[in-house]
């Protein structure tokens, strides 16, 4: 696929498909069919961070709990680090749980309130059975000190936290088994824009102190672009396309794409002055559209797109895209104006970055 | 263009408290708002935007005690008489929320939900209210819309859902809308379509609007003038322009530095260290000293007064602004 041969892939999705619904349920009657995700191939390399993005509805939430075969897949199959992880029996399964953990968006949910944050730091450590007692303290003061809470946090209870440090809990909790691969399935939308940063900036150092491979599902592009090494942009259940993170920003090729990062409010007055707007509602998961499942709100549509279904196809070096015009489309590129900030703006930022002794951002 | 001098709207030192001796919850806020005017309220969570949009609305639960005034069309909002406040709101005056899932009635069909406000405002029979409910739902581009009168929301999707309650909203040509992050709950693609729509039918009917966000990105879109809030206060304020070419609070650089950006990578993200103290631990002084890397012990005592700095109407509430000149030691 996209990876050669020598690349260390850690994790490799083939044709991956989940159906949720279909046949006749009491009271409802016949149920639609939805096609959550529908024929999905990725592989993820060891150490990146590999990000997959859409709307809601595309799939990208069903297809982060399939490759943790947290719900079962329909067809297809799942490798970690080599090994086919779909058939698994159980006790198996749990072992490898260890390797690979998730954090969810909603941090006021994913937290049982009952528990004190030590206990939620601490289950994962006992249930795999890596540590008890004053061992299993020590790891727990260990982890909050590397979400940047303090260990004495640990007898306290979820309700006393704000969203950013329930945000960190759960970090220390997915990260306490050590695991090789970090899931972030909205890791950050459920939070405010300073607090936000503060998480972002703490999962990339995360990464990097510990080595881990991470694969984050997000809607918002800014923050994958600032984050990720690769992404795979998701449409009805189908992935439309997949490159490094500048080319995808730089020369993007499928026309929803582009239609995503033209619809991105810039933080600059004036630089969003003329763009065509994506029109419609997405269709239902339930009745896909036949051929390119995006033809009926694509302005570029032809005959082919309404009747054949576009396979995903490299474009350029490690540039996939699922369009049947990909190749004949004009060059898309970001307004020149989204990069343009004001001095006053870059100086006093970096000040103000610089005053907390983190070296120079962006303004 | 001479009714453009009266303001529309002028609030002059509208704060909230829940209890005499709690902290306000909106501190001493003023502002005006011409007619046709975007303003935007932009701040994090607490930071008392949607509780000012509340007020303004009459709708503040009955605990609250707001103080100040707030005077649209010659009469304070504040003081008046509920049956008076009734006849404004949703006629002269509208509001758009953030849940577009919660804020539609279930049991009720779109078409009753936007004629509602036609029969209640302007005695419109049920047959003239159904005509203005299928206009309106054309206006927001609702398609097949004979056939949505009939529907309930959860029929609709929940871009659909925000385009009806613009309807609802909008049907009666209020000359001011409140808007509550509007766009919040919506996907990026539907989100331009919404703003595009307001925008466009806001031009049309000269309307004008506030709006509540916690987007920059949306701010620099929409706005004609912002109002910066943090804790309660108004922090900076001045026109799009302003506050993005020319930022000078703190608090604003550090939201705009906290944004990735869409073009290249250049580095780590700027971030606000902590986070918001609870009301009962606000500083006596700014509210932002306890998170300002160029605090010193004036900040933390005294409360600095919005000042005009830069551009004619563009103020901001800081004593180290610009902070190049007053606190560059710090900085080094």
């Amino acid at each position: 696929m996209t990876a050669d041969a020598s690349t260390d892939i850690i994790l490799d999705a083939r044709n991956l498909t989940r159906y949720f619904g279909g046949g006749y349920r009491f009271p409802f009657g016949e149920m639609p069919l939805i096609r959550a995700v529908d024929g999905v191939s990725l592989s993820v390399r060891r150490g990146e961070t590999f990000a997959i993005v859409g709307e809601s509805g595309c799939g990208k939430s069903t297809l982060a709990r399939l490759i943790l075969r947290l719900i079962e897949p329909t067809g297809g199959s799942v490798r970690f680090e080599g090994r086919e992880i779909t058939g698994t029996p159980p006790e198996a399964m749990r072992r490898l749980r260890r390797d690979m953990q998730i954090i969810f968006q909603d941090p006021f949910g994913s937290l049982n309130p009952r528990m004190t944050v030590g206990a939620l730091i601490g289950e994962p450590l006992s249930v795999h059975g890596i540590a008890s007692g004053r061992e299993r303290d020590a790891r727990v003061r260990e982890m909050l000190r590397l979400v940047g809470l303090r260990p004495d946090h640990a007898g306290r209870y979820p309700h006393e936290f704000s969203g950013g440090q329930r945000q960190r809990i759960g970090i220390a909790r997915a990260l306490a088994t050590r695991p090789r691969l970090l899931i972030g399935d909205e890791p950050v939308s459920a939070l405010d824009v300073s607090i936000r940063a503060q998480v972002i900036n703490l999962l990339e150092d995360l990464k990097a102190q510990l080595g881990l491979t991470l694969i984050l599902v997000a809607h918002d592009l800014a923050v994958i672009r600032h984050t990720s090494d690769r992404i795979a942009v998701m449409y009805l259940g189908e992935i439309v396309e997949i490159a490094d993170r500048d080319s995808l920003f730089e020369t993007p090729r499928h026309p929803y794409t582009r239609s995503l990062i033209d619809a991105i409010p810039v933080p600059v007055p004036g630089a969003r002055a003329a763009r065509t707007l994506l029109q419609g509602d997405p269709p239902s998961p339930a009745a896909p559209p036949p051929g390119c499942r995006f033809h009926t709100r694509c302005v570029y549509a032809k005959d082919i797109c309404r009747t054949d279904r576009p396979a995903l196809r490299d474009i350029a070096s490690g540039h996939r895209v699922a369009c049947h015009l990909a190749g004949e489309l004009q060059a898309h590129t970001l307004p020149a104006a989204l990069e343009t900030v004001s001095a006053a703006r870059q100086r006093r930022v970096a000040l103000f970055a610089g005053a907390q002794g983190i070296p120079a951002s962006n303004a | 263009m001479m009714a453009e001098a009266t303001p529309l709207l002028d609030v002059e030192s509208l704060s909230i408290r829940f209890g005499p001796s709690a902290p306000a919850l909106v501190d001493n806020l003023s502002f005006s708002l011409k007619p046709g005017e975007t303003l935007c309220l932009v701040g994090e969570s607490g930071c008392g935007k949607s509780l000012t949009a509340l007020a303004l609305m009459g709708l503040l639960p009955t605990r609250a005690q707001p103080s100040g005034r707030a005077r649209f069309e010659g009469r304070d909002l504040l003081t008046l008489p509920a049956r008076q406040m009734q006849d404004l709101r949703g006629d002269r005056m509208a509001m758009i929320f953030q849940e577009p899932m919660t804020s539609l009635n279930p049991a009720f069909r779109i078409g009753d939900q936007i004629g509602e406000s036609i029969v209640r405002h302007r005695g419109a029979s049920r047959s003239e209210a159904r005509k203005l409910a299928l206009d309106m739902l054309r206006k927001v581009r609702i398609p097949a819309a004979e056939k949505r009168l009939d529907a309930y929301p959860h029929q609709l999707s929940g871009g659909m859902r925000q385009r009806i309650m613009i309807a609802v909203a909008l049907v009666n040509e209020p000359d001011l809308l409140i808007a509550d992050e509007p766009t919040t709950a919506l996907d990026v693609t539907i989100q331009a379509q919404i703003l595009a729509l307001m925008r466009e039918l806001q031009r049309a009917a000269g309307m004008a609007m506030i709006l509540v966000t916690h987007d920059l990105g949306v701010v620099a879109e929409v706005a004609d003038r912002v109002a910066v809030m943090y804790a309660g206060r108004i922090v900076e304020t001045g026109t799009a322009r302003d506050l993005f070419d020319d930022p000078q609070h703190p608090y604003t650089l550090g939201l705009i530095g906290s944004l990735p950006s869409l073009g290249r990578r250049e580095g780590r993200l700027a971030t606000i260290p902590g986070s918001v103290p609870p009301p009962d631990r606000f500083p006596a002084g700014c509210r932002f000293a306890t998170r300002c890397p160029f605090a010193d012990a004036r900040c933390w005592t005294e409360t600095p007064p919005l000042t005009g700095i830069g551009a004619a109407g563009h103020r901001a509430a800081c004593f180290k602004a610009p902070i190049e000149a007053n606190a560059g030691g710090l900085a080094a």
